[in-house]
């Protein structure tokens, strides 16, 4: 798991809303209800669920639960196909000639653009499912006691897909912990004013 | 104003103010800080530090790599205005000691370097030993770096913050003595 790694990457979040004793009881059950679904056997570009911090394959929580301590501990997994633009560029022009080819026999000397693009997405397809997705996760930490979230990324899309697939699981709200928020959070709202009106300091006269 | 375009204007302004701030303040101190309850322990910017100026296309931004811990180019750059948006940190309980890299912007957090967790199973171990020790150590470091925000964030919304920038001020210039 990437968080026991020598260096880590992190961000910090917590939850907006109030969060039920039921909710908490029920994160094992949601987990597995938004778990991530293999795409080895499909075509598809890109699938990311969540998975069991402990053991990427095991997405059904058998090897060990997600409760560890005070902890509720899982994992981003996320798979994603990528072809070599160089490898799409050749297959692309054996398709583009074998289509010119085909074209010339029936009297036409042209491709048009629109079957250019028809072409693109066949190869860009037949590719994919010729190529494996390659996987990477990211850990999440919920230390639910004191409503606080560690995310082993700071990738900005990959914390964007993060934070939109934990409202969907759990609808529930993340906010990140940047500076503003990390000190409305310490002070509480009613340091808001204060903080939204700062002038920014000239440290040199 | 929409939120998050506010915060996004507040994120950069306290995130360069703060990181500005301490390395300032753990040079005054020797790195001394305390936590709420007491505990002592020592912190210090070091090796890699960025300074960055100007707003919207021209931004600047220089960046000292230094082994040696020369940082005389940064230094150079706060006094041409500029602010510090990347460090790294160092902090020292005894003989446990942390190592980060901190963005001031969103406080995104990378190279986070715990004191040594040992990996060996041995049997009996519970399974979750070296998660749970591991969490520990960094939730450790989140609180220290936590502390001294609040510190800063508690002068920063006073009176008191100009009588601070003019000791900073000071301790810029008495640096070329």
């Amino acid at each position: 798991m990437p968080i026991l790694s020598t260096s880590v990457g992190l961000t910090r979040y917590r939850v907006l809303e109030e969060v039920e004793d039921d909710l908490i009881r029920s994160i094992p059950d949601l987990l597995l209800k938004f778990a991530f679904k293999d795409i080895d056997h499909t075509a598809e570009e890109r699938s990311f669920g969540w998975v069991n911090m402990d053991e990427m394959l095991d997405d059904k929580w058998n090897v060990s639960p997600p409760e560890k301590g005070q902890y509720y501990t899982f994992a981003l997994r996320l798979d994603t196909r990528r072809i070599q633009p160089a490898v799409l560029k050749k297959h692309l022009q054996i398709a583009l000639n074998h289509e010119l080819e085909e074209a010339k026999k029936e009297g036409k000397n042209f491709i048009s653009r629109d079957r250019k693009r028809e072409l693109k997405d066949q190869v860009t397809l037949k590719l994919r499912a010729r190529s494996l997705p390659i996987p990477a996760m990211f850990d999440v930490v919920w230390n639910a006691p004191e409503n606080k979230i560690y995310f082993t990324c700071t990738n900005s899309k990959v914390m964007e897909m993060f934070e939109e697939y934990f409202t969907d699981t759990f609808n529930l709200t993340l906010e990140p912990l940047t500076p503003f928020f990390l000190a409305m959070n310490m002070l509480g709202e009613d340091a808001a004013q204060k903080l939204e009106s700062l002038d920014p300091t000239y440290f040199v006269a | 104003m929409d939120l998050l375009l506010l915060a996004e204007r507040e994120n950069t302004l306290l995130g360069q103010d703060f990181l500005t701030w301490l390395w300032f303040k753990s040079e005054m101190s020797d790195g001394q800080f305390q936590l709420d309850d007491g505990e002592r322990f020592l912190l210090f910017m070091e090796q890699r530090m960025s300074v960055q100026g100007g707003e919207g296309e021209n931004v600047d931004t220089a960046t000292v790599n230094s082994s040696s811990g020369d940082m005389t180019e940064v230094l150079m750059g706060l006094k041409t205005g500029k602010k510090v948006n990347r460090a790294q940190i160092r902090m020292e309980i005894d003989e446990n000691e942390w190592q980060v890299q901190i963005k001031a912007e969103d406080f995104g957090l990378s190279g986070l370097k715990t004191p040594k967790v040992e990996m060996k199973d041995e049997e009996g171990d519970d399974p979750d030993s070296k998660f749970l020790e591991k969490i520990y150590l960094i939730e450790k470091c989140l609180s220290l770096l936590d502390s001294v925000y609040m510190d800063f964030i508690k002068i920063r919304i006073s009176k008191e913050w100009q009588d601070e920038v003019s000791k900073f001020r000071h301790w810029l210039r008495n640096d070329e003595d």
